[in-house]
């Protein structure tokens, strides 16, 4: 048994690639989006002749809210879909940061839906907005999917009040993921009353049709690569655990062996989710990078022991089947526009910089790695990395705590000095926010533009 | 926007809601104030016409007009010309939403064609289109009465 991936014959190869920058799809994207939520507006706009009185407006508000509501809410659904043009190419990180986002603001464009059209209803009945929780009950009891969407819409409630931030945190996130999973019923349940009641699809079909495409296609995709390409993957694969190895207190790396791994298209700088079936870990999945280049029958993962999955990791038997899904996460090198390339790693960040390094594409000298943490006994994976340098003619440097405990400088002069056209140098970086966030100011102080500032980042 | 740059989680709240509720605002408030009222000449309902054949009492149902939930005709009754009368003959009653907007809307439209004694009545707020269907019918019922 090696312990150690480095110098494969196919990693050798890949740094011998030409540069190919493959640019972000995101901006695209985007346009899309607003050209739909414009369409949605206009759905509005082509229905409604007029406006009476003040009450009418309210109604029209409601009516709004809901349409840009029921837009959104598919696109939520969407970007959790794990579509591989948004997993791989735009990052797994900022979709879910959109995903986020986009999730708070439909919430709050449905609780102002159903206020703004309970309230419309009420006085249009001749009652004030004190009646509006008794027109609420009504009109659940009286329309039709009115019942379904009540419970849809307490589901969202219930949702979003678990994903708020201190509530987040206190949760296990077992927990949070699985009342996150309820999404999926409330989308169905709340959809068929926009269909039934909607005033734009009743006296529009094609309205109508375009919602059902809409969902429908957002469904197909959910179907399709959160549960069988999954499925695919692994029956393909057939992974299991190989073996575990201490890299340095508190790291260790999980070697997993399978079929034709490289096969499964993953490159450096990507991650799995991984899901172990062993007992008390097959009910969550996990995402942790791959720390070496993947090789055709075994694929490895380093991984620092901090939370109460990442402990139980150590206790892992060979053999132990594993369940993976991906491969996901855009900072590959596809993302470095050109020339040399800046690696920063903070603590077990190293992991998928170890990839990189081992894989960019570059010359001799073209490659830098920068490895910060606490002291010398905690920089993980140094041989190889040091192997890799001197295979590659690449740079290592490290910044440890000095001998008293004070952080090293990393600052812009720093930064210069050590790397005198830091500028022309494309950035990759992993490490814990804080440190991610000094090294990114000190990297636009010496010029660096932040589009070539690489950085995954999942703290919302 | 860069995962690095310092997001301002509070400002963008604002900015979303902002934006959101002055679009909104501006939305509706671009759109026309009532329905654009059908251009027909009202036959002066004077009361002096009392004078021409319509003496005594007189009903005369209007033309079904095709709205977009659904076909509206009323029927009216006049006594010496004038207008006592309004019945909805025909309405949209396919689901409770219908049958819950009619219950208000239908009252008052009859009660403000009363006043009026014309088909010039304004639109009940939340049935734009059955306001709009009512007026057309009952404007061919005074109509063929008036003939």
């Amino acid at each position: 048994m090696t312990t150690t991936l480095a110098g494969g014959r196919a990693a050798r190869r890949q740094t011998m690639r030409r540069i190919r920058p493959r640019r972000s799809p995101a901006t695209v994207l985007l346009l899309v989006v607003w050209a739909g939520a414009v369409g949605v507006l206009w759905l509005w706009w082509h229905n409604t002749p007029s406006i009476a009185d003040q009450n009418g407006k309210i109604l029209n508000a409601g009516r709004i809210t809901g349409l840009l509501a029921g837009y959104l809410m598919a696109l939520v659904v969407l970007q959790m879909a794990r579509v591989p043009a948004l997993e791989r190419r735009v990052g797994s990180d900022r979709v879910a940061r959109w995903h986020a986002m986009s999730g708070r603001y439909t919430l709050c464009l449905v609780l102002a839906h159903i206020f703004l059209i309970m309230w419309g209803y009420a006085l249009q009945a001749g009652k004030s907005l004190g009646d509006i929780v008794q027109q609420t009950i009504d009109s659940i009891n009286q329309l039709p999917d009115m019942g379904k969407a009540a419970i849809g819409a307490g589901l969202f409630v219930l949702i979003g009040l678990t994903s708020i931030g201190p509530v987040r945190r206190r949760i296990p996130y077992d927990t949070w993921y699985h009342v996150h999973l309820l999404t999926y019923a409330a989308v169905f349940l709340t959809f068929w009353h926009q269909i039934t009641t909607g005033n734009d699809f009743a006296v529009e079909p094609a309205a109508k049709t375009f919602w059902y495409v809409l969902y429908g296609s957002v469904t197909a995709l959910v179907v399709w690569y959160r549960i069988l390409v999954p499925i695919r993957l692994n029956m393909r694969h057939r992974m299991r655990v190989e073996a575990v190895i201490e890299e340095t207190p508190g790291i260790v790396s999980v070697l997993i062996g399978g079929r034709k791994l490289h096969r499964m298209g993953a490159q450096a700088g990507q991650f799995f989710r991984w899901r172990f079936l062993a007992p008390g870990m097959r009910f969550s999945s996990h995402p942790y990078s791959l720390s070496a280049a993947p090789r055709p029958d075994m694929l490895r993962i380093t991984v620092k022991a901090i939370g109460d999955h990442s402990a139980r990791l150590r206790e892992l038997t060979p053999g132990t089947r594993v369940w993976a899904e991906g491969p996901y996460g855009a900072m590959t090198a596809q993302r470095r526009s050109r020339g040399k390339v800046l690696l920063v790693a903070g603590g077990v960040g190293i992991t998928p910089m170890r990839a990189l390094f081992e894989t960019l594409p570059g010359a001799a000298g073209d490659i830098t790695l920068l490895y910060r943490a606490n002291t010398t006994q905690d920089l993980a994976l140094w041989d190889e990395l040091a192997a890799i340098a001197d295979d590659r003619g690449a740079r290592l440097m490290y910044a440890v705590n000095s001998p008293d405990g004070e952080r090293p400088d990393i600052s812009v002069e720093r930064l210069r000095q050590k790397l005198p056209d830091i500028e022309k140098h494309d950035v990759f970086m992993c490490g814990p926010a804080g440190f991610a966030q000094t090294v990114f100011e000190a990297l636009r102080g010496a010029g660096v533009p932040a589009r070539r500032i690489h950085h995954e980042s999942f703290e919302m | 926007m860069h995962s690095l740059k310092k997001n301002r989680p509070l400002r963008r709240i604002v900015l979303a809601s902002a934006a959101t509720v002055s679009g909104m605002v501006l939305l509706l408030s671009l759109k026309p104030h009532s329905a654009p009222t059908v251009a027909v000449a009202v036959p002066a309902p004077s009361g002096s016409s009392s004078a021409g054949p319509a003496t005594g009492t007189k009903t005369v149902t209007g033309d079904t007009v095709q709205t977009r939930w659904g076909p509206v005709q009323v029927r009216i009754t006049l006594k010496s010309g004038k207008l006592t009368e309004v019945t909805a003959v025909t309405y949209p009653q396919d689901n409770p939403r219908d049958q819950e907007i009619n219950s208000f809307a239908l009252p008052r439209l009859r009660s403000e064609a009363l006043q009026a004694q014309s088909a010039d009545i304004d639109t009940v707020s939340g049935a734009t289109y059955t306001s709009d269907g009512y007026r057309q019918s009952l404007q061919s019922a005074l109509d063929s009465a008036s003939s």
